[in-house]
């Protein structure tokens, strides 16, 4: 059941009245249907996998008492190790077996070694990267006596499995989200007109950017040895906004959603294409798994602890593993270590903590030192986007190279409909609103506040009208499900 | 939450208020790189206007032909009535059973048809029929069956095209277009046939790994349609139209879609029954030139019509 389509709408209505009209006098019963309908959401991707689900969830609520209440530190350990192992070795299985096998016998045929890899045709969970952090988080907070293990196994359950963000985040944290599941929620109307609102820009972002511009990133990615330098610099702008619309449209319906039923889930995404040096992006992209990979990798490796040395090799180490986490292949990997190198100079320097605020804070339009620093990241962002994209790290060479030849010079192709400019135009659009809205959660937060109510209103009709008009009609699921 | 929900309550119209009046001003501006999800087919590919504007001005038939482009490009209606058959030819630009059930809720009681030749290809049972749905809802009245008909496929496009239909309908918009009969190589005979100028066929290469497949909405369709010439006893005639020999042996499955086709009826597979040549019976892959119809047609009024 994806976001963006009419089976989850029929849904999400249904659980909104049965959580306010129906169990609304009750927080175990809210609960309980909360975790049942997260439950029922999962099982239209998949019900084979709500046994993995189910197991995690009881593995680290069993792991996390476990650790509390052992006497001694090695006891401690030994229960958080399980726990850890357990976790990884289902996502390294899931995720991760093909590539390393496959990755195994390259190595041994480079040293001349030929054997025949014994692959499985394994179906990766969806979400299992997300839920798996949230369990891991979990007992690790509890370990280091951050927080105290949940005894109430709904309420962890719901923490771990609350369907808005079970398949592709933001990753929680129990220090957030599982007060607000043991707490009395009550029906907030200007925190349910607020999800409503994120949820339309969400939508937004997905079916008419992401989509749109997937349409031609797949042509053009598809057929790279067909275009000019030129279009294949498109192309890549095309993807760049293809992915942020895609996942951060995601959130934006996630986080709404959550907001329906009296939940803050964490942020995830600040507008990261306004950021003026790549280390201001990470600050502003996929937060909460840029934060996750902060608080339980970069520290206890040190951080920033140590000298520059160390900093650099943490550096290295994080963005290389979250490049590692979204997907088993090398251009993934590339991809992380490739936005380390860009981090390098900034951490080097001393810089990475310069740009903190929002770009043009106060102002309209951005000072040219502003720009300057806008337009770089963003073209860096760019063209570290097209490894992410490529099907082989050789494919993304070739596709970077042609970029830099002469052709970069002729013009970009446009195919007989003008399917680009139209999608052009929206992003153009898209941007414009993103930039007014910069300084808010998300974009059309308070966009129009001023105004008549129902001109504000005539804006969000429009906003639908822009979803029926140009949206892709075959439903296309998200990119992240598959991390 | 009364707050909240007088608000959607009040949204809700505005919501869709707008949404009609933005879906008429982009059909009005005619720009078709604004019209990503609203296809208005009025006149366009496959004489459907006429064909519709003619079938409501017909009396009683001998045969009725529906189906795909196969259907209004395979059926020549003058050699048919040169045999002594009185007929017309319902068949619209990839018509797919979903829009042929509409078709003939509408116009079999009229056209009374003894017999009903259905052309069945097996693209026809795959596609999700949004084009076809849209050209006939832009060439032929809105009504509730066509609203029927959007719900059952709910595709936006769909949605759109019926909105805007609707719109040029109450205003009669449409009322003094009058479509060519003369389009390119296209020329439409009265009765519901067009016919293509003769053209020659240079084989292309054709990826061979098709699958005929029955899509549900489809199926359902097909079943609504076998069911209604039941009830109104009118013989079913299922016939698939000769396609290039490359076309047809890029479907794998065949045998399974003509298997699919027997149990509804009285089947005949042309592609098995005729020998014709692809350069010189086809103007592309999937059509007849008039060489090819006149061959297709006799062998139809000789070894089909008189059992």
């Amino acid at each position: 059941m994806l976001f963006n389509s009419l089976n989850f709408f029929i849904f999400l209505i249904l659980i909104f009245f049965l959580y306010w009209f129906v169990t609304n006098k009750s927080l175990k019963l809210q609960n309980l249907l909360l975790l049942v309908s997260s439950y029922y959401f999962y099982a239209c991707w998949d019900w084979r996998f709500l046994f993995l689900l189910a197991f995690s969830t009881g593995l680290d609520f069993y792991t996390g008492l476990k650790i509390a209440n052992a006497p001694q530190k090695q006891q401690k350990k030994m229960w958080l190790w399980i726990s850890i192992g357990i976790n990884l070795g289902f996502l390294g299985f899931f995720k991760y077996y093909n590539f390393f096998i496959n990755s195994f016998a390259d190595a041994m045929a480079q040293l001349g070694m030929h054997i025949d890899p014994f692959t499985l045709s394994v179906i990766l969970p969806v979400g299992i990267s997300f839920y798996t952090f949230h369990g891991l988080s979990y007992v690790i907070d509890i370990y280091y006596d951050r927080i105290k293990p949940e005894t109430n196994f709904i309420a962890y359950s719901v923490f771990v499995s609350f369907f808005p963000l079970l398949v592709a985040g933001p990753i929680e944290r129990a220090t957030h989200l599982l007060p607000q599941v043991k707490k009395q929620r009550h029906f907030n109307y200007l925190q349910a007109v607020d999800g409503l609102r994120q949820i339309l820009w969400g939508l937004f972002k997905k079916v008419v950017i992401a989509d749109n511009c997937a349409e031609h990133a797949n042509t053009i990615f598809n057929n790279y040895t067909d275009y000019s330098g030129s279009s294949l610099f498109l192309g890549a702008l095309f993807f760049t906004f293809q992915i942020y619309g895609d996942f951060s449209g995601y959130s934006d319906i996630a986080l709404g959603t959550a907001r329906l039923f009296g939940i803050e889930l964490l942020k995830n995404f600040s507008f990261p294409y306004f950021s003026r040096d790549i280390a201001e992006f990470w600050r502003r992209w996929h937060i909460s798994l840029s934060n996750w990979f902060r608080d339980y990798l970069y520290i206890p490796l040190g951080g920033s602890k140590g000298g520059k040395g160390m900093q650099v090799r943490n550096t290295f180490i994080i963005f290389i593993v979250s490049g590692f986490w979204h997907g088993a292949n090398w251009t993934f990997i590339f991809w992380g270590a490739l936005n380390a190198v860009y981090f390098l100079p900034l951490l080097l320097l001393d810089k990475n903590r310069s740009n903190m605020g929002v770009a043009a804070e106060g102002r309209f339009l951005p000072n040219l030192r502003e720009l300057w620093g806008i337009s770089t990241t963003f073209i860096l962002t760019v063209l570290a986007w097209i490894f992410f994209r490529a099907e082989s790290l050789t494919k993304a060479f070739a596709y970077i190279e042609e970029i830099f030849s002469k052709s970069f010079f002729q013009m970009p192709a446009i195919s007989a409909n003008k399917g680009e400019l139209i999608s052009l135009a929206l992003v153009a659009f898209f941007m414009l609103i993103e930039w007014l809205g910069r300084e808010k959660k998300y974009a059309i937060e308070k966009l129009g506040f001023s105004w008549p109510k129902p001109l504000r209103w005539s804006f969000y009709a429009l906003l639908i009208f822009t979803l029926g008009m140009y949206m892709q009609t075959n439903e296309t699921p998200f990119i992240y499900f598959q991390f | 939450m009364r707050k909240f929900l007088k608000a959607i309550l009040l949204f809700i119209p505005l919501s869709i208020a707008i949404y009609i009046l933005m879906v008429i001003i982009i059909g009005n501006l005619n720009i078709g790189t604004l019209q990503k999800n609203l296809k208005y087919f009025v006149g366009a590919y496959g004489h459907t206007n006429t064909r519709i504007k003619e079938v409501r001005k017909n009396k009683a038939v001998d045969i009725l032909f529906v189906g795909s482009s196969h259907a209004y490009r395979g059926f020549d209606t003058r050699l048919f009535e040169q045999g002594g058959y009185h007929c017309f030819n319902l068949g619209s630009n990839r018509q797919s059973p979903i829009q042929t059930e509409l078709l003939l809720a509408r116009y079999l009681n009229k056209l009374n048809p003894k017999v009903l030749v259905y052309e069945v290809c097996p693209i026809a049972f795959s596609t999700d029929g949004v084009e076809s749905t849209c050209d006939i809802i832009s060439n032929d009245v809105v009504d509730f069956g066509a609203l029927k008909m959007a719900i059952k496929q709910n595709n936006i496009k769909i949605y759109n095209t019926l909105i805007y239909s609707y719109y040029r309908q109450l205003l009669h918009r449409d009322a003094n277009f009058t479509e060519q009969i003369v389009k390119d190589d296209d020329t439409y005979i009265s009765g519901g046939f067009v016919e293509k100028k003769i053209k020659y066929y240079t084989q292309e290469k054709i990826e061979g790994n098709n699958k005929a497949a029955l899509n549900d909405l489809q199926k359902e369709s097909f079943e609504a349609i076998v069911a209604m010439t039941k009830a109104y006893g009118i013989k079913l005639l299922l016939i698939q139209s000769p396609v290039t020999k490359a076309t047809f042996n890029a479907y794998v499955n065949n045998d399974y879609f003509d298997h699919k086709m027997q149990q509804y009826g009285t089947y005949y597979n042309f592609n098995k029954m005729i020998e014709l040549n692809d350069s010189l019976d086809f103007f592309d892959g999937h059509h007849l030139n008039q060489n090819g119809v006149v061959k297709f047609n006799k062998a139809i009024i000789e070894k089909v019509l008189p059992n």
